[in-house]
């Protein structure tokens, strides 16, 4: 029994936590069986429906619809409602900062520093960065450090800019 | 390269001159040509490169500035883990022999920062928000597009501060460069990341950075997920008011990776064996 437990333990740490998130889809999209775009289509998620994100695998995120369980790309969805006008989130952060005033931000906990006065107003620590430049590692461990983990190096072009000029 | 150059300097001296000419009236025609040329030749050196051991020293300098408003955090294991990941991205971008290295800052807002010459800063704050390996090689990738586009530099460059830049762009061509010169330099360099970069770059950050992770063997939506979890914090929390205020928002950097992205990252797998190392590595919630 004491070993279940464990095990149980162990299998919560090992497991990313996502809590319960809200989403809503941005176009209408397909919900598939498996997260792979040639798995089987259940169901079609309208524009601006509204799901429960319960787990993600690469660019795919499982999805509860209220009628369908099933996956959709990940890029599908945007945690705000897509009724807002793009860029909203954007303004009201900015709005914000505005009403409390860039240095006025209370900082209640944790250790802060990097508002915009702090920057503005910072001076060298010589001592830290010696300490920094201690940390730094070179091309060989880096290489030992990717084959621990099986990560291999693929080519890939950069992707085209889709922004306007 | 060099005859365009020429040419660009010609241009501007006939531009200038023609401007004075129509501007002075005919009695004070005495005009000083050599003013005109240093005035055409600064102009023009300003908008060439600084060179690269200036952008590391320029970088240096920032970086001791950063670290000055928020120290390390005092966890070897947790630097030396970030320094592995960040060291083996790097070998995936066109710059791999610069002096890259990376810090986790001790402060709990949520943020990231890059400065010239390769020296990347995460905070805790945002590391703690992480939940893998990919999304902190995604983190990691977007700043060196910082740093491999210059864009700090270009951000100093077009700033007020032309007449640093111009002298910097001299100071280029001697063996050391003044140090006063590049203290004014990183003093303004430093503002910079009060005010933020222009957004553009921070879209040409988001769309390489994936490239390179994914060059790495990472997972290409590890950056997006962080962008997912940006978007859907509360935007009035004030650990995320100066990342919020410097970066264009989280909603609009996913529509556009949406587009560019497409159905291009389907077929990579996600890597298997980082999880583990990431859980055990990075102190979870302090």
């Amino acid at each position: 029994m004491k070993y279940l437990y464990a095990l149980i333990l162990y299998a919560s740490l090992l497991a990313p936590v996502y809590a319960v998130q809200v989403a809503y889809s941005v176009r209408s999209t397909e919900i598939k069986s498996l997260p792979f775009s040639d798995a089987a289509t259940i169901a079609t998620l309208d524009e601006k429906a509204k799901v429960n994100i319960l787990l993600r695998q690469g660019g795919w995120v499982k999805i509860n619809s209220g009628k369908d369980n099933g996956w959709v790309r990940m890029l599908s969805l945007r945690s705000d409602s897509t009724a807002k006008k793009a860029g909203d989130s954007g303004l009201i952060s900015l709005l914000n900062v505005g009403r409390s005033g860039s240095s006025g931000i209370t900082t209640t906990t944790g250790i802060r520093g990097l508002s915009e006065e702090d920057l503005k107003n910072a001076k060298p620590n010589p001592e830290e960065l010696e300490k920094l430049e201690k940390y730094a590692v070179n091309k060989t461990k880096a290489e030992k450090f990717a084959r621990e983990a099986k990560l291999k190096s693929q080519p890939l072009d950069y992707l085209p800019s889709s922004v306007n000029p | 390269m060099k005859r365009g150059g020429e040419g660009m300097l010609k241009h501007t001296l006939i531009f200038l001159g023609i401007s004075l000419l129509c501007s002075i009236p005919a009695h004070a025609f005495d005009f000083d040509l050599q003013k005109v040329i240093d005035i055409a030749k600064k102009t023009q050196q300003a908008n060439k490169g600084i060179d690269e051991p200036e952008e590391i020293e320029i970088g240096r300098g920032i970086a001791s500035n950063l670290l000055g408003a928020s120290p390390l955090m005092a966890d070897d294991k947790v630097q030396q883990y970030v320094n592995q990941v960040g060291r083996w991205v790097s070998l995936h971008t066109e710059r791999p022999d610069l002096p890259w290295q990376f810090g986790v800052l001790e402060s709990t807002d949520v943020n990231a920062f890059a400065t010239p010459g390769g020296t990347i800063f995460i905070t805790q704050g945002l590391l703690l928000k992480l939940n893998n390996e990919s999304e902190l090689a995604g983190v990691l990738a977007h700043e060196m597009v910082h740093v491999l586009r210059k864009h700090h530099l270009a951000a100093l460059q077009k700033s007020a501060r032309m007449d640093i830049a111009s002298e910097l762009a001299s100071e280029a061509l001697k063996n050391k460069a003044d140090p006063a010169i590049l203290n004014k330099a990183i003093k303004a360099g430093t503002e910079v990341y009060a005010r933020g970069l222009d957004k553009n770059d921070e879209f040409e950050a988001d769309r390489m950075g994936i490239v390179i992770a994914t060059r790495a063997g990472y997972d290409p939506f590890g950056l997006p997920a962080v962008l997912q979890m940006l978007e859907a914090s509360n935007a009035q929390d004030s650990s995320l008011a100066l990342m919020f205020k410097t970066h264009p928002a989280p909603h609009d950097r996913l529509s556009l990776l949406d587009k560019e992205m497409g159905d291009r990252f389907d077929t990579y797998p996600t890597p298997s064996q980082t999880d583990k190392r990431f859980i055990s590595e990075v102190p979870q919630h302090l």
